[in-house]
């Protein structure tokens, strides 16, 4: 358990980001919905283990990131819509940001050659 | 550490994993189908289409598996940590848990303690098979709003074969016959039943056989049965006793069974008790054939299964109606039927009620206090939590932090009042005033332990929350500008204030009604009893009656004992009564006014009875009023007499001399004796301290002798001279007399008011708890202001203010907390005390002293609480209070 998990927490943080990010561009949605933008955005990240994202769903649901109701999906069944609340949509704010500045520093980084150091 | 998590884990989860388990396989199902349907739409066949959407979705039961596991202990570990981090705080600052915890403590125990009274008396079911079916059966007359008198033997017989409503009826009586042959003789505590008693009750013996039909027929071989304390404590618990033989009032009775200890006839507190049939007692028998209608027999039933008290009670009203034809001294007699669990309690359950609200408000302020304490610490910690939360910890996330801390106070303070509440209940229990009908112990149980639990859960939560509001409405920006400076907001200093005042009121009425059950109790004290009981002691002395059988034998018998003690240094002021006033029951008795018109039906005059020797009235030191007093000279053969009290002859003889006046009464069966007027006699108070003297008649013991009398001594020997002189004189005269029940008459006046004592100490306890802890919360307050306003102090100071201005500032401040929680207490009292008025003696429940000296005292308490922190305040350096911070 413990050294499976530091793996699992990285892909969850980046699989709950995507949540938050795919439910701000579409608005309310369904978990096959979600699942489906995210198969189509990220490529196979997702297409082997589409299972994973409702634990997530369900946590940010918890933490209160985002709130569900039923609804009718497309085809008229019954299925639960997510949607952002206020906090989700600051937390979505923030870890942008966050992510941003991680991912320039990194970037910044891996472009760094070893003149740049003397 | 591993295998631990994962166990506490397993714990954790049980109670979201139903819930999140739901959603899981909910979602997961919606999901599959959906993709399902897009595989169909995308042309597979039905099988491949479904098998496809589960492969690409994954394990199922590993992704589920994985997500409780992580919630159960994430959820966990954030409480351990939290757990931890309390332990932490609170060991960091010994002087505040320390604090908290007693303050919590004596809240919980008190009401600990108190709840297992309740619990032993009100809430416990009776010991019986179905207490719910047991009723109590009475008569009363509903004209004379009288109610809760025996059944008469006509009226027992008519509902027992008449009645349809019970499946059982039983009446039984109650005295005391000598027991011998096992020891010291004794009065032992007998209870005389009808057959039914014990089937009624449904109970099996410990040994032999219970009474049957057949031992209450007339004729039959007498037989006891046994309780098992006197089986123990006087037989040896012999296993064979069933057989043998007990000698009651010199008559042999075969021992048929013994009764386990925790059968206990109602009414009926003794451990040490014998039950015979009514048909064998020596007394009683006679009294069912008696033509004339006495209300002397307590009975029971038990409802049939579905019968309602209701319609029991419309039953008994039609058996009544007929019986009233039947015999005419059944007019306007009404039988009462009442749950047998509500008689039993009936006096004690106010009284009871009234301590288990008093310790409830003592528990409040002692939440209130707690409450003040912790939100003075969340203050000073305004600063750890706004960092907290700049470091991104959710308002719920603090909350819950919080509440660990609050609920570990309050699982320690809980604790500890566990054990005060086990210790006093152990202490006290022995202390328990004698009227409490104890059918089960008063101990602390599960039950008690249980209603600990939730009281200091409860409580935890009550003072948990105010640190949690404080902390909602902190912003947390404004703390971290602000610097090292303790801060706070302007509500959370509200709600300390509106708590101080909350406290403050609640000590209000606590006080007020332990005033007003001391200014009553000291009244009850004061009372004049209307005779002298200082250097009096008495001691019963029993004639077994199936030896000493008639009024001859008993009248030759006290004759030779008074002449004896008479003789004897030191007891020569000596004298017999039946009964005596307060320490015996009254006997009331119906008179009749000779040369008076008839009275209407149904309406007769009664007065309270004694019998007594010529010497009582000087022993007692009861003032002659008119007339004479009795003299040797008033025997079985002279004319009878009688002599009343002076209430009596105000009532009834308002313009005549009642002297030469003819009175008919006496005590059954000389019920239609007339005796001549001869002297009035002062009041006094027969029945108790608290009650009102009423109309009373005297006769010579001489005329109207029984089978035992109270001696009673005027001597400045101790009790303990003096009745082994009457026990030593008794058993000259005849060894197997009992002499018992000698006390001193001032104990035994103490002893009347022992539970009036009882509750006005407890209160008075609580009340004085509840001063302590306002103070302290008080004090709390006033300092914490003090010590935030340092530097306004200082500024006040430097500007010219001078230090009285300083103190009336600080003391200014808490005049007006006391004030507002004084108004406050005052009007709740004035609403609670209502409650209380049944229990006061010679005040109003609005008793302006009373509330006079809560005030005064309370105000004082607390000034001298801010006091403290005043003096503080006026010694302020201006120029260290400018310069720090």
């Amino acid at each position: 358990m413990r050294d499976k998990k530091p793996k699992s927490d990285v892909q969850q943080g980046t699989l709950a980001l995507m949540v938050l990010k795919t439910l701000e561009v579409l608005g309310p949605q369904h978990g096959y919905g979600i699942a489906r933008r995210i198969e189509q955005i990220s490529g196979d990240l997702l297409a082997v283990n589409q299972g994973t994202l409702y634990p997530v769903l369900l946590k940010l649901e918890q933490e209160g990131s985002i709130e569900s109701e039923w609804g009718a999906s497309e085809n008229n069944r019954r299925a639960r819509f997510y949607r952002l609340t206020r906090g989700g949509r600051a937390q979505l704010q923030a870890e942008t940001r966050e992510w941003n500045q991680t991912a320039a520093i990194i970037e910044r980084f891996f472009a760094a050659r070893a003149e740049d150091f003397s | 550490m591993r295998i631990r998590e994962r166990w506490l884990a397993r714990i954790g989860a049980t109670s979201t994993r139903m819930r999140y388990d739901e959603r899981l396989r909910e979602e997961i199902e919606g999901h599959l189908a959906l993709q399902t349907a897009e595989n169909l739409r995308a042309g597979m066949p039905a099988a491949e289409a479904r098998r496809q959407a589960v492969l690409k979705f994954g394990a199922v039961e590993a992704i589920r598996e994985q997500y409780q596991a992580e919630v159960a202990s994430a959820w966990l570990q954030t409480l351990l940590q939290d757990l931890r981090y309390a332990v932490r705080m609170l060991a960091k600052s010994p002087g505040f848990a320390t604090v908290a915890c007693l303050t919590l403590a004596l809240g919980v125990g008190a009401g600990t303690a108190i709840f297992s009274v309740v619990n032993a008396v009100l809430l416990r079911p009776l010991p019986y098979v179905n207490p719910g079916q047991l009723v109590s059966l009475s008569e009363g007359r509903p004209k004379d709003g009288t109610s809760g008198d025996g059944l008469s033997w006509d009226a027992y017989t008519a509902l027992r074969e008449h009645s349809r409503s019970f499946r059982a009826v039983a009446g039984l009586a109650i005295h005391a016959l000598t027991l011998t042959g096992q020891g010291e003789p004794a009065d032992m505590s007998t209870v005389s039943v009808t057959p039914d008693f014990f089937s009624l009750f449904r109970v099996n013996p410990l040994l032999g056989r219970t009474l049957m039909p057949e031992d209450g027929q007339d004729g039959a071989a007498p037989v006891a049965v046994l309780s098992e304390g006197l089986w123990r404590s006087r037989f040896g618990a012999d296993p064979e006793i069933a057989g043998r033989a007990v000698t009651l009032d010199r008559r042999s009775y075969t021992i048929a069974g013994v009764m386990p200890a925790n059968f206990r006839t109602p009414f009926v507190g003794q451990t040490e008790q014998v039950w015979i049939p009514l048909a064998q007692d020596p007394l009683f028998s006679g009294w069912r054939t008696r033509p004339q209608t006495t209300h002397w027999m307590a009975a029971f039933a038990r409802l049939r299964n579905g019968v309602s008290i209701a319609a029991a009670r419309a039953e008994a009203g039609n058996v009544g109606a007929g019986l009233a034809q039947q015999i005419p001294a059944e007019n306007g007699w009404a039988i009462g039927i009442d749950p047998l669990q509500q008689v039993i309690v009936g006096d004690v359950k106010t009284p009871l009620l009234l301590l288990f609200g008093a310790v409830g408000l003592v528990l409040l302020i002692a939440c209130a206090n707690i409450a003040n304490l912790l939100l003075t610490r969340a203050t000073s910690r305004s600063r750890e939590i706004a960092v907290r939360v700049a470091l991104g910890a959710s308002p719920r996330r603090i909350a819950r932090q919080l509440l660990t801390e609050s609920a570990l106070l309050g699982w320690l303070g809980g604790a500890a009042g566990a054990l005060l509440a086990w210790g006093s209940v152990k202490a006290c229990a022995s202390r328990l005033p004698a009227g409490l009908p104890e059918f089960h112990a008063v101990r602390v149980d599960g039950a008690v332990l249980g209603f600990a639990l939730v009281l200091s859960v409860g409580a935890s939560l009550l003072f948990g929350l105010a640190p949690v509001l404080g902390a909602a409405r902190s912003d947390p920006q404004a703390h971290l500008r602000e610097g090292a400076r303790a801060g706070e907001t302007r509500g959370s200093r509200h709600l300390r204030s509106a708590l101080a005042v909350a406290e403050v009121a609640l000590a209000v009425v606590l006080l007020a009604g332990a005033g007003l059950l001391l200014r009553s109790f000291a009244h009850l004290l004061a009372v004049n009893p209307g005779f002298e009981s200082a250097s009096l002691v008495k001691a019963e002395v029993s004639l077994p009656r199936f030896q000493y059988s008639g009024p001859e034998q008993w009248r030759a018998f006290t004759d030779q004992l008074m002449a004896r003690l008479e003789g004897d240094r030191g007891l020569h002021d000596a004298a017999l009564a039946v009964p005596l006033p307060i320490l015996d029951n009254a006997v009331s008795l119906p008179f009749v006014i000779a040369g008076n018109a008839p009275l209407p039906p149904g309406k007769t005059l009664t007065a309270d009875f004694v019998s007594a020797s010529p010497q009582y009235f000087g022993v007692m030191d009861i003032p002659l009023l008119r007339g004479r007093v009795f003299s040797p000279g008033d025997t079985a053969t002279t004319p009878p007499v009688a002599l009343i009290s002076e209430t009596l002859a105000r009532r009834y003889f308002p313009h005549e001399s009642p002297l030469g006046r003819h009175l008919v009464f006496g005590f059954p069966p000389n019920n239609n004796v007339s005796r001549e007027i001869v002297g009035v006699v002062a009041d006094i108070h027969d029945v108790a301290l608290a009650q009102k003297p009423g109309p009373m008649l005297y006769v010579p013991f001489a005329q109207q002798p029984f089978w035992g009398a109270e001696i009673v001594v005027k001597s400045r020997l101790g009790a303990a001279e003096v009745g082994g002189a009457i026990r030593a004189a008794t058993h000259r005269l005849d060894p197997g007399v009992p002499v018992t029940n000698i006390e001193t008459l001032p104990q035994a006046i103490e002893a009347s008011v022992a539970e009036p004592r009882f509750r006005t100490v407890l209160l008075g306890l609580f009340g004085a708890i509840a001063l302590l802890l306002a103070a302290v919360g008080l004090y709390g307050v006033v300092s914490f202001s003090v010590a935030r306003r340092t530097r306004e102090i200082g500024l006040r100071m430097a500007l010219g203010a001078t230090r009285v201005g300083i103190r009336r500032l600080v003391l200014g401040e808490s005049a007006r907390l006391v004030l507002a929680g004084l108004a406050g207490g005052i009007q709740a009292s004035l609403i609670l005390t209502h409650f209380l008025s049944t229990l006061l003696f010679g005040v109003k429940a609005f008793d302006p002293a009373t509330y006079g000296c809560v005030a005064v005292l309370l105000t004082a308490v607390a000034l001298v609480a801010a006091y403290i922190p005043a003096r503080r305040a006026m010694r302020v350096d201006p120029m260290v209070a400018l310069r720090c911070e």
